[in-house]
C-alpha cells in the first residue's frame, strides 16, 4: 500500500472509527442530557454528509432532503407495529433512495437556481399531497409505542453518521466523484470529456438520499409521534444547507463542523426562543455567503496558506 | 355545472385574485429581470406588507387603503435598504449571472427566515385579521365585498400605470432595456445603478401594497408568505422570466386554475395544485410558456 493510499483510505476511516467511538463512549458515560446532545449531533452529521455527496459535489443545491427524512420516518410509523426496527431503518432508506431514483430524471433536466426551487416546490407538493393522504385515513398525526430506548437510537445515528462520513468522503476521492466535481465545474465541458453526466448525477441523487432516509426512521422512534408538517419540514431542509455552507463542502470535514456549530448553538440558546434560533441561523447563513463562501473549513485553509 | 362555472361570482373571484398574481409576479419579475436576482423572500416582503395594513387600521383606525402610499414607501426602503447593504456591491463585482442568481437565492433564503421569525417575535404566530369595507354589494347574481372590490380597483390601476411607465416613459424603457441586455444598456449610457434602485425599490413596493390589500380578506401570519412566493415564482415563470406583459396575462391564467380547482374539488386541493403547477412548470418548460424576453 503505497503513502498516498495510507493517507486516503486508512486515515479517514480510522479518524472516522475514533470520532465515532468517542461520541459514544462519551455519551454513555455522561448520562441521558448529553446522550441526546450527541444523538442530535450525530443525526446531523448523516443528514449534512449525505446531502452533501450530491449538492457539495455536483452544486446542485437540494433543498428536498426532507422528503427523505420524512418518507423514512412515514414508514417507521406506519409499519412500526409490523416489522421490527433492523427491517425498518434500512427499508426506510430504501425507500427515500427509490423515490429519488424516481424523480431524479425529470428533475435533473433542470439546471441552476431553477433546480433549487424545483426541489423546494418538489418538497411542499410531497407534503401537502401526504397530508391529505393521511386526512382521507383519518391518520392526522400516528403515536409509535414501545420505542427503544435513547441508547439503542444512538448506536443506529452514530453508525449512521460514521457511515454518511466515509460515504461522502470516499465518493469524493473515487472516479464517480471526480465525475460528479466536474459537473459542477462545468457540466456541458464534462459531458464532451466522456463524463456520463446524467447517470452520475441520478446515482449521486439516489445515494444522498438512502441515509436520510433512515435517519428519518430513527428519528420517527426518537419522537414517538409522527405527523406530516411536523416532519416534512422546510426548517429541516434549509438547516441542512446552511449548516453544509457554514461547514464549507470542499470534503468530509466540512459537515462535521457545521454540524459542531449548529449543535454548540442551540445547546448555548437552550431556553431561548427557537424563533431567536432561526433568526441567528439565518444571519449566519447571510454572512458566510457574503464573506466565506467556503465555510468553516475554507477559513481554516486559508489561514493555514 | 357550466352555469356554476362561468357564474359571475367565479369570474370575480378570478378577477380579483388574478390581479392581485400579477402584481405579486410583477414586483418580483422586475428584481429578477434588472438585477438576476431570486427573491425568494418575495413572499415575507408581501407578509410585512399586511401587517402594515393591519396595524394601520387596528391601531390608528386608518383605513390600510389611505395607508398604502406609506406601506408602499416603507417596503421600497426595505428594499433599496438590503441593495445598499448586500447586493449592490455582488451585482458591481461583474460576477456570472448563474453565479448571482446561486448567490441571490440563499442569501434571499437567509432573509426569509430572519424576517418571518423577527416577526413572529416581534408580532407573535397567532393569525390576525380584521373587518373593513366588508359591506356586500349586489350586482345581479352577483355578490361583492366592498374590500374586494377595493382590491380588485387598485390593483388594476397600479398595473395599469406600471404599463405605461414601462412603455410610455424614457425611464420606464431604460428598465426594460437592462431587462433586454445588461451590456448593450451600460454602452447606451444607461445609470445601471440608478435603474437598479428603482426596480428594486418599484418590486418591493408594489408586493407591500399588494400584501396590504390581501390583509383585507385574509389572515395575517409571520409564515403567510411563501404561499404567495411561490405563486409569484409559478406566474413570472409561466409568462416568460422578464417579461412584464407575459407576467401580468399568467398572473390571471394561475388565478383561473386556482380558483375552479378550488370550485370542482376542495379547497384542500389548493396548496397540492400550486405546487403540483410549479413543479409541472418547471419541469416542462423552464423557459417560461409564454415566451423569455430576449436578452
Amino acid at each position: 500500500m503505497t503513502q498516498m493510499q495510507a493517507k486516503q483510505i486508512l486515515v479517514p476511516v480510522a479518524l472516522t472509527a475514533l470520532g465515532a467511538a468517542a461520541l459514544y463512549g462519551g455519551a454513555l458515560n455522561t448520562g441521558p442530557y448529553w446522550q441526546v446532545v450527541a444523538l442530535t449531533l450525530a443525526m446531523w452529521i448523516a443528514l449534512i454528509q449525505s446531502w452533501s455527496v450530491f449538492s457539495g459535489l455536483t452544486g446542485y443545491i437540494s433543498l428536498g432532503h426532507a422528503v427523505a427524512y420524512g418518507l423514512g420516518a412515514y414508514l417507521m410509523a406506519t409499519q412500526f407495529r409490523e416489522y421490527p426496527v433492523w427491517v425498518l431503518v434500512p427499508a426506510g432508506g430504501l425507500l427515500a433512495g427509490a423515490f429519488a431514483l424516481i424523480v431524479a430524471i425529470p428533475v435533473l433536466r433542470i439546471r441552476g437556481p431553477y433546480f433549487v426551487i424545483l426541489t423546494f416546490g418538489l418538497s411542499e407538493l410531497v407534503k401537502f399531497a401526504l397530508l391529505r393522504l393521511e386526512t382521507a385515513l383519518g391518520a392526522s398525526s400516528r403515536l409509535l409505542f414501545g420505542a427503544p430506548g435513547t441508547v439503542e437510537l444512538l448506536t443506529w445515528m452514530i453508525a449512521l453518521a460514521a457511515a454518511a462520513t466515509l460515504l461522502r468522503h470516499f465518493v469524493g476521492i473515487s472516479r464517480f466523484g471526480r465525475g460528479l466535481i466536474a459537473i459542477r465545474e462545468d457540466e456541458t465541458a464534462a459531458e464532451t470529456l466522456g463524463v456520463p453526466v446524467t447517470r452520475y448525477k441520478v446515482l449521486a441523487f439516489a445515494l444522498s438520499a438512502v441515509i436520510p432516509g433512515m435517519v428519518g426512521a430513527v428519528m420517527a422512534l426518537r419522537s414517538t409521534y409522527f405527523e406530516v408538517l411536523q416532519v416534512f419540514s422546510p426548517t429541516l431542509s434549509f438547516t441542512i444547507v446552511t449548516m453544509a455552507i457554514i461547514g464549507g463542502s470542499g470534503d468530509a470535514r466540512g459537515p462535521v463542523l457545521g454540524a459542531l456549530f449548529l449543535v454548540s448553538l442551540s445547546e448555548g440558546l437552550r431556553g431561548a426562543s427557537p424563533q431567536l434560533y432561526l433568526v441567528l441561523l439565518g444571519i449566519c447563513l447571510i454572512a458566510f455567503v457574503l464573506f466565506a463562501p467556503n465555510g468553516l473549513t475554507g477559513l481554516l485553509s486559508g489561514r493555514r496558506k | 355545472m357550466l352555469d356554476t362555472l362561468l357564474s359571475g361570482q367565479l369570474l370575480f373571484s378570478v378577477a380579483v385574485l388574478g390581479a392581485l398574481y400579477a402584481l405579486i409576479g410583477l414586483g418580483l419579475n422586475l428584481v429578477f429581470g434588472t438585477m438576476r436576482l431570486l427573491n425568494i423572500a418575495h413572499g415575507d416582503f408581501l407578509m410585512l406588507g399586511a401587517y402594515s395594513g393591519f396595524w394601520w387600521f387596528t391601531l390608528t383606525g386608518i383605513s390600510p387603503l389611505i395607508a398604502l402610499p406609506l406601506t408602499a414607501l416603507g417596503g421600497a426602503a426595505i428594499g433599496l435598504t438590503l441593495y445598499a447593504l448586500v447586493f449592490r456591491q455582488q451585482l458591481a463585482k461583474g460576477l456570472d449571472p448563474a453565479v448571482i442568481e446561486a448567490r441571490s437565492l440563499l442569501l434571499f433564503f437567509g432573509i426569509s427566515v430572519v424576517i418571518q421569525n423577527l416577526t413572529a417575535m416581534a408580532f407573535t404566530a397567532t393569525p390576525r385579521a380584521y373587518r373593513h369595507l366588508d359591506t356586500v354589494y349586489q350586482l345581479g347574481e352577483t355578490a361583492m365585498t366592498g374590500n374586494r372590490i377595493a382590491t380588485l380597483i387598485v390593483a388594476l390601476t397600479i398595473l395599469g400605470a406600471m404599463l405605461v411607465f414601462l412603455n410610455r416613459t424614457l425611464f420606464g424603457m431604460e428598465i426594460k432595456a437592462l431587462i433586454q441586455h445588461r451590456e448593450a444598456a451600460r454602452i447606451v449610457g444607461i445609470n445601471i445603478n440608478r435603474v437598479q434602485m428603482v426596480s428594486i425599490a418599484v418590486g418591493f413596493g408594489t408586493v407591500a401594497i399588494s400584501g396590504s390589500l390581501l390583509s383585507m380578506t385574509e389572515q395575517v401570519t409571520p409564515f403567510m408568505g411563501f404561499r404567495f412566493t411561490i405563486a409569484a415564482f409559478v406566474v413570472i415563470i409561466m409568462g416568460g422570466l422578464g417579461n412584464i406583459l407575459g407576467g401580468i396575462v399568467a398572473g390571471f391564467l394561475l388565478a383561473i386554475i386556482e380558483i375552479y380547482a378550488v370550485t370542482i374539488f376542495s379547497a384542500e386541493a389548493r396548496s397540492i395544485l400550486i405546487y403540483g403547477a410549479f413543479v409541472a412548470i418547471l419541469i416542462i418548460s423552464p423557459q417560461g410558456l409564454l415566451g423569455r424576453a430576449r436578452r
